[in-house]
């Protein structure tokens, strides 16, 4: 892409129109001065209709001014369609750009700016107020010319006709022309009001998102309500007001020209009567006049549009006008190969509230030397940290490495060669295996000669910090696909007989295997009567009431009666419970009961009070016995199952396989110790069963053991790349905190960095999993890269070559563990305080 | 679950009933309304743990609040040195209520010395639902009181004279 010259928040409103578009610009108005004329052609043709071909009865000049008449009114409608095609481009296009490169702009703006930045209001400015704007730029040039052209043409017209008749129709415009400007302005003002409104709106609402549990946990909601409202009825202000002066504007408008053909009549008419004027001529007259109000109203329309525009483009770019701290790349040289020096001198740092957070640190580090900054909260240590990996811009003093003043190197410069592990770390929605990418695909653009990863390093930096397992574990939740897997499938039958072998009886309280003669109480309903996988799209539909084949056999094994029920009981047990609590995804976690279905199931109980079950609509039977096809009782413990429904499905079970072989042989692969089920998990398939237990104690022996033969049958790396694209989740919502806090430590990792900065990365994590970091760090970091560690516990910093110990702002202890113990100072305290 | 496994009649019909009743014999729960208790009572899980099993280790935060059916447990305490035997654990005993409301380190383990039957409760599902039925903190909140103040007045009586360091120690109920 273009690096642009001016930033994008300084470039004017009609800078993107022609930007880009230029050509396009110019065939529009091409295209406009051919419809203009196709557009005057109707008119002379009325005229001549009238005068030449009715007045004189000549059938043949009716019949061909009719069809030119035609023909101008479909080539200016083909025409008018392509404009509009060609302004709606435009308009998509200005907006694409504009949005592209103002999220380039934000996404560059200092990490102040977002300390107070609403979410809301940069959603509302890049998807709402940008949008008004777009769609202006595709009206900018076409709109004016082609209405400006209309009616230039139309007077011209007009004159020709009748040169008096025509200036005083026309004596309206000036009227109008002096009065909408001062309604114009007032909409303006309202307008302006109205895009602050809407921000603050919008922040409000990103507020009351985000600190939901807050409100709902304190029980504001009338404060909420009430603050909220005061928003809505400043904004139902403004919007009235604007919305009146933009619709007084139209009625003003409407009413000058409406009394155009008042003129014409009385004026006109008393020509005609004196023979000065043509019938025709005065026909055409009207038409013309009255074919002038929709090129004005556009016009108007469009001055309304580019007001809007206007204030919204400005008001947008003030908001975000505030200067880059970092260049991305400096082109005039390469990129810097930092070593890992890192020297500071006297550096101050003094918060835009005027808070002086860092006053006069000094040290230097040698490249493969370790930092451990410890002190309260509040002490400074983080914003060094944060000074020192350039996401804060210093205000006084200086951080040199290798001689270069942090402040003046480019963020490629820094990211080129620096890890940095927030303390809250940030996943982004995608795979393990992208976010662990994440870092590294950074730096293809500026060493455009570094490796990929290769599995073995990924597999590496897994193991490293302890996400190894946490990762396999998605890989065994895995359900594979028959086309993309058979040949791992097969293996996996071989890990399945030798597990069977080895662990089936010791694992036995915690695992249900398949069993084709009995009920298996953590598989629903559906699994139990099925005990297979159906090869065809016929038995895989999610609602299977909606298929006759199976309803039939349902039928057939009275079913349906005693399933329904037990779908009913369990909807009233569950809107019993959880009554009228907001719905939360926890609750549903043992009910078969789906989240976006609970308003449709307590509609469906509260009709059950009145109705019998039989008597309720069929789709609402329907649910019900859904709700029971997904019954597990060995999770779903607000009801049990009966023992003789147990004992009719099991039947059921014998009935279907009939069924299915008698019908449809093929169409269902029964479970079978010997063939691998594409409906159930690698685990799940390896068992040949299901866990039943949540112990993670326990669920930890079944790995192990599942493990040991994996690695025997050597496709654990196999499984690790499928666990890596496990999807976490919006925001990682999937992964627990110690696992986004590994993964961010392991994408740092992964890019190998010379200078790694950690702050306070491993707060989220268990003792054994913090030592394991620790450890790493100190085996296989220690001496290679420069690390500075902001640290939260005492303990772990023992080996550290440097350790300095802030208050307010300041280093008031710096030297070696050994050091700063025989110095019987703060930090001597500070540990054996914790003695 | 398992317990069809044993060969016990299953007791699936009456589980959430009976954890109902169990949670109201708790001093944690007990003065839950009612309506609020059964919406813990349904969220509540029962694990079964083998002899030797760590129900949970030291130092860890697993966010888990026990109750015993049946098995006995040990809670240990281990100085860096050896685990030292804290009291023994019984059907009836119930333990964790403080885990669920806040994070914290667990400054024990508990031992399975016997194979086990526990009705379980995580803090994630607890706080879930104690927002949005604020009306059982109060009785949450009285019986942790009972339980420092109980704890702290036995203390001073039993342990204070001997030891000054303990005695320094003391205030935690801040009563």
């Amino acid at each position: 892409m273009k690096q642009p010259t001016i930033p994008v928040v300084k470039r004017s409103l009609f800078s993107w129109i022609i930007e880009g578009n230029l050509k396009l610009q110019i065939l529009l108005i091409v295209l406009i001065a051919i419809t203009v004329s196709a557009r005057v052609l109707p008119l002379e043709m009325q005229k001549r209709i009238i005068n030449e071909a009715i007045g004189l009865r000549k059938m043949d000049l009716l019949i061909r001014y009719c069809l030119i008449y035609l023909g101008a009114v479909l080539l200016s409608s083909a025409l008018k369609f392509t404009i509009t095609i060609i302004q709606t481009w435009i308009s998509e296009r200005v907006l694409a750009s504009m949005r592209n490169a103002l999220y380039a702009h934000i996404i560059m703006l200092p990490l102040v700016f977002f300390r107070k930045a609403q979410p809301g209001m940069v959603v509302s400015a890049l998807v709402t107020e940008l949008a008004t704007v777009g769609n202006y730029a595709g009206q900018a040039i076409a709109t004016p010319v082609i209405n400006i052209l209309t009616l230039v043409t139309f007077a011209g017209y007009l004159l020709h006709l009748n040169p008096l008749l025509a200036v005083i129709s026309f004596s309206i415009y000036p009227i109008i022309v002096f009065l909408i400007p001062i309604l114009q302005k007032r909409a303006n003002q309202a307008n302006k009001k109205r895009v602050d409104a809407t921000r603050k709106m919008s922040s409000k609402i990103g507020e009351v998102i985000t600190g939901i549990h807050e409100i709902q946990g304190n029980g504001t909601f009338k404060i909420e309500n009430e603050r909220f409202a005061k928003l809505v009825h400043k904004m139902y202000k403004i919007r009235l007001a604007w919305n009146s002066y933009k619709q007084g504007i139209k009625v003003g408008n409407n009413f000058f020209v409406n009394l155009g053909p008042f003129i014409i009549f009385l004026l006109g008419g008393y020509l005609a009567m004196n023979g000065r004027l043509e019938l025709g001529a005065m026909v055409a007259f009207l038409s013309a006049q009255e074919k002038l109000y929709d090129p004005w109203k556009e016009l108007i329309d469009f001055y309304q549009t580019y007001m809007d525009a206007a204030v919204s483009y400005k008001r947008t770019m003030e908001y975000f006008d505030i200067p880059i701290e970092f260049q991305l790349e400096d082109k005039s040289r390469p990129v810097y190969d930092l070593s890992g020096a890192i020297e500071v001198k006297d550096l101050t740092f003094v918060s835009e509230s005027g808070i002086q957070l860092l006053d006069g640190i000094s040290l230097s580090l040698n490249p493969g030397e370790s930092l451990a900054l410890i002190g309260y909260s509040g002490s400074g240590k983080s914003t060094l940290a944060l000074c020192i990996g350039q996401l804060y811009a210093y205000t006084d003093g200086h951080i040199y490495m290798d001689g270069h003043e942090v402040l003046e190197l480019t963020k490629n410069d820094v990211v080129n060669q620096l890890g940095f592990v927030s303390q809250a770390p940030f996943i982004f929605a995608g795979t393990i295996e992208e976010n662990l990418l994440y870092a590294v695909d950074a730096l293809t653009d500026i060493r455009p000669d570094m490796p990929i990863p290769t599995r073995d390093d990924k597999i590496a930096v897994l193991h490293q910090t302890g996400l190894f397992l946490d990762v396999l574990q998605f890989g065994f939740n895995t359900i594979l696909s028959r086309e993309k897997h058979a040949d791992l499938a097969t293996e996996l039958i071989r890990v399945r007989q030798n597990f069977h072998r080895e662990f089936s009886d010791a694992l036995s309280n915690y695992v249900e295997f398949f069993d084709e003669n009995r009920y298996l109480y953590h598989a629903n309903v559906i699994e139990n009567l099925f005990m297979g996988t159906p090869n065809t799209t016929d038995f895989s539909q999610e609602d299977l009431t909606q298929n006759p084949r199976f309803m039939k056999f349902l039928a057939e094994a009275e079913l349906i009666r005693p399933l329904t029920s037990l779908g009913a009981e369990l909807a009233k047990q569950t809107v019993d419970i959880l009554g009228d609590l907001e719905p939360d995804a926890v609750f549903f976690e043992q009910s078969p009961i789906l989240l976006d279905q609970w308003e449709e199931v307590r509609a469906i109980v509260d009709q059950l009070k009145r109705t019998r079950l039989n008597q309720l609509p069929q789709k609402d039977q329907n649910l019900l016995l859904n709700l029971a096809f997904r019954f597990k009782p060995g999770k779903h413990k607000l009801v049990s199952l009966p023992g003789i429904l147990e004992k009719m499905i099991l039947e059921g079970r014998f009935l279907f396989r009939e069924h299915i072989s008698r019908e449809d042989p093929g169409a269902f692969s029964f479970y079978n110790l010997s063939e691998y089920i594409f409906s159930q998990s690698i685990l799940n398939n390896i068992l040949f069963g299901q866990i039943t237990t949540t112990n993670l104690k326990a669920i930890d022996t079944i790995n192990q053991s599942i493990i040991q033969l994996i690695i025997e049958e050597d496709f654990l790396e196999t499984l690790v790349e499928i666990g890596m694209q496990f999807d976490v989740g919006s925001k990682g919502d999937r992964l627990s905190g110690g696992q986004k806090q590994k993964l961010a430590i392991a994408r740092t990792l992964l890019k190998q960095p010379r200078i790694l900065i950690m702050d306070e990365a491993t707060s989220a994590l268990d003792n054994k999993s913090q030592s394991r970091i620790q450890n790493l760090i100190e085996t296989r970091w220690k001496g290679k890269s420069t690390i500075i560690s902001v640290a939260h516990r005492l303990d772990i910093i023992k080996n550290y070559d440097k350790i300095a110990v802030m208050k307010a702002g300041k280093i008031i202890e710096l030297g070696s563990y050994k050091e700063l113990i025989d110095r019987k100072g703060v930090f001597y305290e500070l540990v054996g305080g914790r003695k | 679950m398992s317990w069809s496994v044993e060969g016990s009649e299953p007791c699936q019909a009456c589980e959430f009933q009976e954890n109902l009743k169990i949670l109201r014999q708790i001093p944690f729960f007990s003065e839950t309304p009612i309506e609020s208790l059964k919406i813990f009572a349904y969220l509540c899980t029962r694990e079964r743990f083998r002899q030797g099993d760590y129900l949970f280790s030291q130092d860890d935060d697993d966010g888990q609040a026990f109750y015993i059916l049946s098995g006995e447990a040990e809670l240990l305490y281990s100085n860096g040195r050896q685990d030292l035997v804290i009291r023994r654990y019984q059907p009836g005993d119930f333990s964790g209520g403080l885990t669920l409301l806040g994070r914290a380190q667990r400054l024990f383990s508990l031992k399975a010395v016997t194979d086990m039957v526990c009705l379980m409760l995580t803090r994630d599902k607890f706080q879930k639902a104690v927002t949005q039925v604020p009306q059982a903190i109060p009785g949450m909140l009285q019986a942790i009181v009972e339980n420092i103040w109980e704890w702290e007045k036995r203390f001073l009586e039993d342990r204070s004279s001997e030891c000054e360091v303990c005695r320094k120690r003391t205030g935690v109920s801040m009563i």
